[in-house]
């Protein structure tokens, strides 16, 4: 059962070509370096450092709380400046780590050893990555010491590396399968070392020939890994898209990829994987796309975490002349999240600025007209939901009816619908406010 | 870069589609019906389309000024509606009905109703069935160069034989609209651009056939059932009409359930009742059932399938009972008004009965009579009277039981438009009270004068065996009868039909 793709799913003008071919380069910050306690799913880390400690790059600077948190390493060496509230990507303003960078990146003891993998007990990898810190890279931040320690491990049938990157304009995913093919195979067999009966997966969009050559190459003499193309399809790269293709499930609101058989992983947290096991090295940096309309030199950067974006965006040659940016997003267009002000620190889970020139939300605002019915947002659902419907139940704050007889929080707010309407309907909105009132009155 | 940017929900892309673009579709889509129109019909054709697309926009663009409402002229909305009524008329009609149809599509169906996207009923279809109700005689008239024709369906309901390719190219009579091919090629390409889906015609088409099918009268016979599917607009309904995305359901289990109803209403109306309209009725129909079948049709996401699968049936079991319900009413309609079309008819044949013979004042049936007008078994009478039949004979008696006259009800099949029936009063000698028509329906102005006394007259107080027909509109004899004048057809027929009354009278009542 060979499958290219998923029931639904729109084609968005992809916007690849700014930076697809741009390899990447190393960024150093200059200045200081934000470390926001909160970025993964769980609970915020707790610091074990001070003002004014010395601190060194790999160091870790704050201590999961508990089993779902995760650890923050320093990327820098230098001083702990503060630890103070700071604004963040969306909006919000909480606890920071701010560190003074030397610019002089000392490791602290112990980061770059080399290690054999095979020499290590399940156990002994899991407690590597957990000490990396290492959570989703790809976008959802979750820790992945967690994923990778389901009830039932060996139930788990396929442990997939995410390399579709459908999210428009982002290339750093596409730029690490050309440049570190090996490295992401490392990952995996470690990852499958965890799952006896699991076979490994790179799952790639066509659109990115070259990756796939390049991971195929990796793969060849391999017995338990291979390259899965899928056809370039938004939102493909999404975890419930990728296990309807490559395990043949759909899950639902609750399930998690285990209960399917499948542990979902981004490339770049597989490749973060091998760089723990094998080299002792935590989360420190990664790779990041700037790009977009606006952007003078698209490109592909290895960042520094806690680095402002506002300093990749000059590291990018800032805005074109003659443009005027209207927008700036953290992610791509499709699900990234439009920021304010550029002065806030990119977290682990964080891949891609994106600047544009013309705010097409604003545009569209101005053809908004009433729902013609058309049908075409229930189309591309990818999780065969009624948008339509949705929206005027979410208009008319009928929660009962969205949550109970349109299973409307099963939406993965993946935009499909919002993008597709030809009414300029601005339905993901109406959506996330409706599943945030609804989690509101569960938790009263 | 210190200024705050516009912050706003993902995803910050929209596609190029626009609700304008989505009618510009349907417009090119429409374009090849209409230029196949404008090349059959003509310059009327075209006069008609755009008096049609003028008024609708013009309508709009007033009730909008007037209601202080946004300008929503611009999505091309009303064009739509302008032009899909415009191909559903003839090309030779008064500019009035176009310019009524569209006012009342979009003013009432639309624009009160709170304008695109909130009509429960497709403004084009329900303009057309208001010209249909207010100006039959003319919406219905599909006369081409001056001379009235039956248009395909027509003919297949008189059980006449129809060119079934000319009816698919559109080269039959019909509305400007009428070529199935060009309509097919427009759904072709709105199918391609998503503009529609292809659930609705599919279901509508499969619907309906297997409806032909199993109670057609016909059997299995792809002929007739093909003939039915290119004529009498099932492609514009289907493909134009049904699609009309804020009229039909959303899902696709919606549409499908949707389609079907229509087929079946269609199939329903086809084959007990009348023909011509049967596709926007049933249209019209199943625009109002959208929101129930909204409703039972929500999909399960694909997650949570597998544990409630039995929601798809339960949802198509509601849809099936709730078509056959509303086809059992609707054809008990048919049968209940049958009826009193019967009982009409009755009341109108025994007025007629007095008319032509006024002393009779009870009217029985003779046994030996009535045996002899069955033995006729309903064929044509004679071999002289062209296609006449005798109907039936009553047998006119006085207060006291004597026998006054006879009534014969003869029809003759070569009127100009359809049958004429009439009764022919004949008193006991043989002498031709009156006649009377009790069916004509001919050309209004001529034909029809018939009807009228001068003409009727004539065979009043006459004792002959046999009228003949003066087309120079000079008799002197008695038994001449004056033509009307223009109207030779009308005229022979019912001299024919008469004649056919008095030798079945000397044969067998005499």
């Amino acid at each position: 059962m060979y499958k290219k793709t998923f029931i639904g799913g729109v084609h968005p003008n992809d916007g690849k070509e700014y930076a697809r071919n741009i390899p990447y380069q190393e960024f150093l910050p200059k200045g200081d370096l934000v470390f926001p306690l909160n970025q993964h799913i769980g609970k915020p880390a707790k610091p074990v450092v001070e003002k004014g400690d010395e601190v060194r790059m790999g160091q870790v600077i704050a201590e999961a709380d508990g089993f779902v948190s995760a650890n923050i390493a320093s990327s820098c060496s230098g001083k702990v400046k503060a630890i103070e509230k700071r604004r963040t990507v969306a909006g919000t303003v909480v606890p920071c780590i701010v560190i003074e960078n030397d610019g002089q990146y000392t490791p602290a003891d112990g980061v770059g050893i080399e290690t054999n993998p095979d020499t290590l007990t399940n156990q002994e990898i899991l407690s590597r990555i957990q000490a990396a810190g290492i959570v989703g890279l790809g976008g959802a931040g979750f820790p992945t010491h967690v994923k990778l320690a389901p009830k039932n491990p060996e139930e788990i049938q396929y442990v997939i590396a995410n390399g579709a990157e459908c999210e428009p304009y982002i290339t750093c995913d596409d730029q690490l399968m050309r440049t570190h093919p090996e490295e992401i195979v490392t990952g995996l067999k470690i990852m499958l070392k965890l799952f006896p009966a699991a076979e490994g997966v790179v799952l790639i969009e066509e659109n990115k020939p070259e990756a796939i050559a390049a991971m195929e190459k990796a793969c060849s003499g391999e017995s338990k890994v291979r390259v899965h193309p899928v056809h370039t399809k938004y939102p493909q790269g999404g975890e419930r898209s990728i296990i309807s293709v490559i395990a043949g499930k759909h899950l639902k609101l609750g399930m998690l990829p285990a209960d399917a058989g499948c542990v979902v992983d981004n490339v770049a947290t597989v490749r973060a994987i091998y760089r723990a096991v094998c080299k002792s090295e935590p989360v420190m940096e990664r790779g990041f796309t700037v790009s977009g309309d606006a952007v003078k030199n698209p490109c592909n950067l290895i960042v520094k975490i806690g680095t402002s974006f506002s300093e990749v965006l000059e590291a990018a040659g800032g805005i074109k002349d003659g443009m005027e940016a209207q927008k700036a997003l953290c992610g791509g267009p499709m699900m990234g999240i439009a920021m304010a002000s550029l002065n806030v620190p990119i977290c682990k889970n964080n891949n891609a600025l994106t600047v544009l020139s013309v705010d097409e939300v604003a545009e569209a605002e101005k053809k908004m007209t009433s729902c013609l019915r058309c049908g075409r947002c229930n189309q591309v659902c990818p999780l065969g939901l009624t948008p339509q419907m949705m929206a005027v139940a979410a208009e008319k704050k009928n929660y009962e009816r969205f949550e109970k007889k349109l299973y409307g929080m099963e939406c993965i707010a993946c935009g499909s619908c919002t993008y597709t309407c030809p009414a300029k309907r601005p339905l993901m909105q109406l959506f996330k406010q409706a599943k945030a009132e609804i989690m509101a009155a569960r938790r009263k | 870069m210190n200024k705050l940017l516009n912050v706003s929900s993902s995803p910050h892309v929209r596609s190029r589609l626009s609700t304008g673009s989505v009618m510009y579709d349907v417009i090119l889509a429409l374009m090849p019906a209409t230029f196949f129109g404008v090349y059959r019909h003509g310059l009327d054709a075209l006069i008609v389309i755009a008096m049609s697309v003028i008024s609708a926009v013009m309508t709009e663009f007033v009730f909008d000024y007037v209601a202080k409402r946004p300008n929503t002229v611009k999505d091309g909305s009303a064009v739509v509606t302008g032009l899909l009524l415009a191909l559903c008329l003839p090309a030779h009609v008064p500019l009035y009905v176009p310019y009524l149809g569209s006012l009342f599509a979009i003013l009432f169906a639309k624009c009160l109703f709170g304008g695109l996207g909130h009509n429960f009923m497709n403004p084009a279809l329900s303009g057309r069935c208001f010209l249909l109700i207010a100006f039959s005689g003319i919406v219905a008239d599909f006369s081409v160069d001056g001379v009235s024709m039956a248009t395909p369906l027509e003919q297949l309901a008189a059980g006449e034989t129809v060119n079934l390719v000319n009816a698919f190219l559109g080269f039959g009579n019909g509305v400007i609209g009428c070529s199935t091919a060009a309509l097919m090629l427009g759904g072709l390409y709105l199918w391609v651009v998503s503009g529609i889906t292809f659930e609705i015609p599919v279901a509508i088409f499969v619907s309906c056939s297997a409806f032909l099918a199993l109670f057609g009268g016909h059997g299995f016979d792809p002929a007739f059932i093909l003939l039915h599917l290119v004529s009498g607009g099932i492609m514009m309904g289907a493909f134009f009409m049904a699609t009309d995305p804020v009229t039909s359901p959303v899902t696709s289990t919606g549409q499908l359930l949707y389609g079907t109803l229509i087929g079946i209403l269609c199939g329903i109306f086809r084959v007990y009742g009348s023909a011509a309209d049967s596709v926007s009725y049933a249209i019209i129909i199943s625009n109002m059932v959208v929101p129930l079948i909204d409703e039972i049709s929500v999909p399960v996401p694909y997650g949570l399938r597998s544990q409630e699968k039995k929601e798809f049936p339960k949802s198509a079991l509601i849809l099936c009972a709730i078509t056959l319900i509303a086809g059992v009413c609707l054809s008990g309609v048919f049968e209940l008004t049958e009826d009193t079309i019967a009982e009409q008819q009755m009341a109108a044949n025994i007025a007629s009965y007095q008319e032509v013979c006024p002393e009779a004042v009870d009217f029985s049936y003779d046994d030996g009579i009535s045996a002899a007008v069955e033995a006729l078994d309903g064929e044509i009478y004679g071999t002289d009277f062209g296609k006449a039949y005798i109907n039936e004979v009553v047998v006119g008696s006085d207060a006291s039981g004597n026998v006054v006259g006879y009534v014969i009800s003869a029809t003759s099949g070569d009127g100009f438009d359809g049958n004429i029936t009439m009764s022919v009063g004949i008193s006991t000698d043989g002498t031709v009270n009156a006649i009377a028509f009790t069916e004509i329906n001919e050309t209004a102005g001529m034909g029809m004068l018939c009807a009228e006394d001068n003409f009727k007259s004539q065979f009043s107080g006459v004792n002959t065996t046999k009228f003949t027909l003066n087309k120079a509109g000079n008799s002197t004899a008695e038994d001449e009868i004056d033509s009307v004048s223009g109207a030779s057809t009308t005229s022979g027929a019912v001299v024919n039909a008469v004649n056919a009354a008095l030798d079945f009278f000397a044969a067998n009542v005499k």
